[in-house]
């Protein structure tokens, strides 16, 4: 909710339990932590209806110039890290991943501050360049007249997924932030993760994600190589303008070092299909989107690995989805968000499962 | 209660969705939408819950007694004990909860076991499982 509170105002909602972010309180931690942006000041400031994880406000800064002209107007985006989430992530790791990837090829905003001292604002908090003008959302992406812009959408979404796996991960400057990972163990590290992560967010019992995990740990597969994964890479984390162009991916809090066919698998799950068909998320076929990652990552989606990372999706996508009904009932996070992912998409997931195990 | 509670929530998901959260923006919006969401899951759940639940804790039990002879492990079929005589939905939830965390260990140990009657326990719980799904299914899923 974005309220007037005299001079100031206030971005917040009833549900948070952090101290509201206002516009004075930032302009005062700015002009101090960034003093080149002199006589600094917010505009507009407020929460954007964006991602489960992590809080994303909007604002405008203007600043006096340099050389005494007209002052400057500089747009950005702040991400707050809540107190908890149903994602184990810190901003310095999302910020890091960013920058690792920024000039490699996939398009992502540029990374401006890191304040990782939660004195200031009740958590950490990122500042980023804010591309403004585009679009973001899958259910916009059913509308009719979107329909003719989808085959573009596709070919750039796993496009850029493909260019991300064929990455030299030599290049990129991610040993100090990213767990290492071997081609032979990334698929148990991945389970592992997952797996603690789902027992230790228990709302109920998983017997259908139980039986994909016992699935999962008799049949590891070996990758062809190791890429950095961004962990959530789907139609839903993009950035796309007016005629399909994907201009930003974003979300990158759960970037690892990886099997290339995660990022794949993540984004052919069922649970993402917004079309309520056979289009992945909510774009193009399932074999469209494999081809065309394909393609661009010049690596092969053998069916057998493909499978294993598609089950290993739902059991990610389980515990993220306990975690975030398990986040609301311990109430130490109480967004909308969280109880309605819960009801909405568990018994959706498991119903992926039958069908990838062919018990549907 | 009268009118009816599914009705009366899933009016209720209506108002929210196409008429409050249109004149909200961002934030505000966005929640309003996903409010109106649960209203219509909850106006669904109303009425089903209780059925899905006695229907699939008899179910269970069933499958855990079977288990217990099909494994030789009697503790399975002390697990099936029990009734649903307290209808509340909290009370036939925690029952669920519970049966279907023994169900899943009985699923693994079936998995492991060789011969013609663990295949056809195995096949039983996966009809059950299937069942389950088809039982919790909300009509906005994707999926």
């Amino acid at each position: 909710m974005v309220n007037d509170a005299g001079a100031q105002r206030v971005a917040t909602d009833a549900s948070s339990t952090m101290k509201p972010i206002t516009e004075s309180s930032l302009s005062d931690y700015l002009a101090t932590r960034v003093p080149e942006w002199r006589e600094a000041r917010i505009h507009g400031l407020h929460r954007l209806p964006l991602g489960a994880s992590r809080e994303t406000y909007r604002f405008d800064l203007s600043h006096a110039s340099a050389d005494g002209g007209a002052r400057e107007t500089v747009r950005l985006i702040l991400r707050r890290d809540p107190p908890a989430s149903n994602v184990d992530s810190n901003r310095r790791h999302e910020y890091e991943c960013y920058r690792a990837i920024y000039g490699h090829g996939i398009p992502v905003p540029r990374m401006i501050l890191l304040e990782e001292d939660p004195a200031h604002f009740d958590g950490a908090i990122s500042l980023a360049e804010d591309l403004r003008g585009f679009h973001n959302s899958e259910y916009q992406l059913q509308n009719p007249e979107w329909q003719p812009r989808l085959p573009r959408l596709a070919e750039q979404l796993w496009g850029y997924m493909g260019q991300l796996a064929a990455v030299d991960v030599g290049t990129l400057s991610v040993a100090h932030f990213m767990p290492p990972a071997t081609v032979e163990s990334t698929a148990r590290q991945e389970l592992d993760y997952w797996v603690t992560k789902l027992e230790k967010n228990d709302v109920g019992a998983e017997p259908i994600t139980w039986a994909a995990i016992r699935y999962l740990r008799r049949n590891y597969p070996v990758a062809q190589k190791l890429s950095v994964v961004h962990g959530d890479f789907r139609a839903g984390n993009v950035l796309y303008d007016d005629e399909g162009n994907v201009r930003a991916v974003l979300d990158w809090e759960m970037g690892h070092l990886g099997d290339p066919l995660e990022d794949l698998a993540w984004s052919i799950t069922r649970t993402f299909s917004f079309g309520k068909d056979d289009r992945r998320s909510g774009v193009v076929p399932k074999e469209v989107a494999v081809s065309t990652w394909e393609k661009a990552s010049g690596l092969r989606a053998e069916p057998k690995e493909l499978l294993w990372w598609e089950l290993f999706a739902c059991v990610k996508a389980q515990a993220i989805w306990a975690a975030m009904g398990h986040v609301w009932e311990s109430g130490a996070n109480q967004d909308v968000i969280m109880p309605y992912a819960a009801w909405w998409l568990r018994n959706a997931q498991d119903r992926a499962v039958l069908e990838l195990m062919g018990k549907l | 209660m009268r009118p009816a509670v599914a009705p009366v929530a899933a009016f209720l998901a209506t108002r929210m969705s196409q008429e409050i959260a249109p004149k909200l923006e961002g934030f505000s919006a966005g929640n309003a939408g996903m409010i109106g969401a649960m209203l219509q899951m909850m106006s669904e759940e109303w009425d089903r819950a209780a059925s899905r639940l006695v229907v699939e804790n008899a179910a269970v039990r069933t499958l855990l007694q079977r288990a217990g002879e099909v494994l030789g492990d009697a503790s399975f079929g002390a697990a099936a004990v029990g009734d649903d005589l307290d209808l509340r939905i909290s009370s036939l939830d925690a029952a669920n909860d519970r049966l279907r965390r023994v169900l899943t260990a009985a699923h693994a140990r079936v998995e492991e076991r060789d011969g013609v009657d663990a295949r056809a326990l195995e096949a039983a719980i996966w009809d059950e499982l299937r069942a389950s799904v088809a039982r919790r299914r909300i009509s906005s899923a994707n999926f």
